[in-house]
């Protein structure tokens, strides 16, 4: 199981990942990346589909502000850092 | 370290398009400029991770391609020949008893008036490959930028990265280098449609997919060995040169440090874009304010502000407000 948040305080919001990996991230109003999967709580495991696409995200994200755990973040994007 | 002793009325750190549209207008206000940019190219964020994409928010294009606004905004800022300091990041700034700021990069000691930041959200780097013993080949024949095409002439290049630039490095090179494989740890890439087609008709050889496990040589890279992703099965290629393209990370590194009023990762100004140090500004991404709005076009707005400010700090007799710019080109174009 893999899991996935994105850390809004640092998040540049250039949207890399919205492009990389639509089935994952989009925007919030502000423009920050979102994890559309569970409100960006981090507590919603991703599809194995998706694993390719979310490796992808995480590589380009510039600002290293999306987060991947095999545990669930339960709403904390820096509970693991 | 060499030491350039010319004290510039206001240097910019950041070559971004706020920065470079400051260094424009710090050219209509009759200031000479220099602009200290960390990467080897200008145009920030959109040359660095979207230059194809299109920005619909600048005022008077409809739409325009992010690249070729940083061109546009390259020949309006030739003008005024401003000088300009590529791959160099400021590490420390500090202001001497005579008022004059001593900046201090990696290569370079600059000195000016005034400083203008628009950082944006920081310098951007580009990722490093991460593997043992690679700091050994920094310097070496590993790049992650190419300046210099005709370098790789007769070479044998591998190229690692799945995106838009690392398909148009290989592209590039085919051509030029003796042989090229690109290499990517998945069979899918991110690149433009076309590009990939490109690719396909093209000589390079892709290898996917696979990453790097292990680089071979004594004073350079002669060999890199491969792993499939999720599999067994390894290859060993026998190269001239390895070029990454792996991206950017960005961090707002040592401008924290400066002594700089910050408020969650930007720099606080007031209306005149004044910092907490006098003679130095902030504009664009990286400042904040009461109602700040991140976007190029409020940052454009900013600049002016930024440079009239700074304009009135270093001469006090000289207006905040400038003469309208028709006036401004005519007089100079009258001298030259």
């Amino acid at each position: 199981m893999k899991y996935t948040i994105v850390n809004k305080e640092t998040c540049i919001a250039c949207g890399a990942c919205n492009d990389i990996a639509p089935d994952i991230f989009n925007h919030d109003r502000k423009g920050h990346s979102h994890v559309i999967l569970d409100d960006n709580q981090g507590t919603a495991a991703v599809p194995e589909d998706f694993y390719d696409d979310l490796e992808d995200a995480w590589d380009e994200c510039p600002s290293g502000s999306i987060k991947v755990a095999d545990k669930p973040f339960d709403g904390d994007a820096e509970k693991f850092d | 370290m060499s030491q350039n002793d010319q004290v510039f009325d206001i240097t910019i750190i950041g070559g971004g398009p706020v920065g470079m549209f400051a260094a424009f207008y710090a050219g209509m206000r009759q200031l000479s400029v220099k602009i200290i940019e960390n990467l080897p190219q200008l145009g920030g964020q959109l040359s660095a991770l979207y230059p194809e994409k299109y920005i619909y928010d600048i005022a008077g294009f409809p739409k325009i391609r992010a690249q070729e606004l940083i061109n546009n905004l390259n020949e309006q800022m030739r003008q005024f020949n401003p000088t300009i300091c590529l791959e160099q990041s400021v590490e420390q700034v500090e202001k001497r008893p005579d008022g004059i700021f001593k900046l201090t990069t990696n290569a370079d000691i600059h000195y000016s008036k005034t400083i203008l930041i628009t950082a944006g959200n920081g310098a951007f780097q580009p990722k490093k490959l991460q593997l043992d013993g690679i700091e050994n080949y920094e310097g070496r024949n590993i790049h992650y930028f190419i300046n210099d095409l005709n370098k790789f002439a007769g070479k044998r290049v591998v190229v690692f990265g799945g995106g838009d630039s690392a398909v148009d490095w290989a592209l590039m090179l085919e051509p030029i280098a003796e042989h090229v494989t690109l290499v990517h740890r998945r069979d899918t890439f991110r690149a433009h449609e076309q590009s990939v087609e490109n690719l396909k008709k093209s000589t390079v050889e892709v290898m996917t997919p696979f990453v790097p496990t292990e680089f071979i040589g004594k004073h350079q890279i002669e060999q890199v060995v491969l792993q499939q992703a999720k599999g067994t099965e390894r290859e060993t290629l026998d190269v001239d040169a390895v070029i990454v393209n792996y991206g950017f990370a960005t961090s707002l590194g040592s401008i924290k440090n400066w002594g700089l009023a910050i408020d969650n990762h930007s720099i606080v100004v007031n209306s005149k874009l004044e910092t907490n140090i006098e003679g130095i500004y902030a504009a664009g991404d990286i400042c904040t304010y009461d109602g700040k709005v991140n976007l190029i076009a409020t940052g454009f707005g900013e600049a002016p502000i930024a440079i009239s400010s700074a304009k009135v700090y270093i001469d006090p007799t000289a207006d905040m407000q400038a003469l309208h710019s028709t006036t401004i080109m005519k007089e100079k174009n009258t001298k030259a």
